[in-house]
């Protein structure tokens, strides 16, 4: 079930926040408000942690992480370092990693399965998600962007892709990635994707400049939409969504 | 707030002291005094300087190799924390600072009595 929400009015969502299937970061804002949302929809799932990462509050676009892991940029501070390990379950491996391109949301996306980077990645860095996150890691480039954690957010379920991925990336990038692919905008046309909005298996939570189309075609490809009539779920899915691989 | 080592001469920059220089390449480099950072910007080699603990340890006049020096290794994968072994770290930290003294004198004096 999608949710808009705001951060202190601005809705880039995916920059202040980092969902995934074990647990969900936040960043710390002026009013408890961004938080109680999260809180309100994950708290007995899974556990919801108030961090900054080396003093900023744009950790969705420094960490990246799935249920096996969480990498952290070398700007993390020792004492966040340690309050995140405290924070989340054992089974997650936190690991901060000295890596040039140093803001890993942007670089690298990824689910439970498979991690996206960027072609200008260190050999050792890709070792390392390889190791910590439990995943495949691909270089690829998402509509000649390199930036592929921003212009993608996938789950294990499905992924929205920048909107002006090719059909023949998208192929490509959906049989990398063995999920649903979709190419679509979130926030009024923003085409920054993963800024935008964050996703895990069961939830996601996009900027409040969401439009209900929008917001209907993330549902439909991450698979949020629990019960509804089947009519009106095909009727609309036919004119939202024209290639659907 | 972490104590750094300056690039240059290897001594602790503590919090309020010292520069730091963010190449383009992003490689960060810590100095604690203009002194390190002049050199530094004279392109001087540390290895080449008589003064610097890299000198002083490529030339075997300092003790380099030794279990001591393990226990301040910069760690990237956390611990969960435990009041118990917090305790026993900080109880630690000053038995394992003076054996390190300890040792460090031992090889300079090892170092002078084979010279003579």
């Amino acid at each position: 079930m999608a949710t808009r929400i705001q951060f202190e009015n601005n809705c880039e969502i995916g920059v202040f926040s980092k969902l995934t299937n074990a647990y969900c970061l936040v960043a710390i804002g002026g009013s408890e408000n961004f938080y109680s949302v999260f809180e309100s929809e994950l708290t007995d799932v899974i556990p919801v942690v108030k961090t900054s990462i080396g003093g900023t509050r744009i950790i969705g676009r420094l960490c990246v992480g799935n249920k096996n892991g969480l990498l952290l940029p070398h700007t993390t501070t020792d004492q966040e370092l340690q309050h995140l390990r405290n924070c989340l379950p054992d089974q997650v491996v936190v690991q901060r990693i000295d890596e040039r391109l140093s803001a890993l949301g942007n670089c690298i996306a990824c689910n439970d399965h498979v991690a996206l980077t960027h072609p200008d990645l260190d050999k050792a860095t890709e070792e390392l998600i390889a190791d910590v996150l439990g995943v495949e890691v691909f270089r690829q480039t998402i509509a000649g962007n390199i930036l592929v954690g921003s212009y993608c957010a996938f789950s294990n379920r499905g992924g929205l892709v920048h909107p002006h991925t090719s059909i023949e990336d998208l192929d490509e990038l959906s049989t990398l990635l063995q999920v649903p692919l979709v190419a679509g905008t979130v926030n009024r046309g923003s085409e920054v994707i993963a800024a935008g909005m964050t996703v895990n298996d069961w939830t996601a939570f996009c900027g409040s400049d969401t439009t209900a189309t929008e917001l209907s075609v993330i549902e439909s490809v991450f698979k949020l939409r629990e019960s509804q009539p089947a009519a009106i779920v095909d009727d609309m899915r036919k004119s939202l969504i024209d290639s659907y691989v | 707030m972490r104590l750094e080592k300056c690039w240059f001469c290897s001594s602790t920059v503590y919090p309020g002291h010292g520069i730091q220089f963010v190449r383009n390449d992003a490689k960060v480099f810590r100095f604690c005094r203009s002194k390190c950072h002049k050199n530094f910007k004279m392109k001087r080699n540390p290895r080449k300087v008589k003064w610097t603990k890299a000198y002083r340890s490529l030339h075997g006049k300092d003790m380099t190799q030794d279990s001591t020096f393990e226990f301040e290794r910069k760690r990237n994968r956390p611990e969960r924390y435990d009041r118990n072994v917090t305790e026993q770290t900080l109880k630690a930290i000053p038995l394992i600072t003076k054996i390190r003294h300890e040792r460090q004198k031992k090889h300079i004096t090892n170092r002078l009595a084979d010279v003579l």
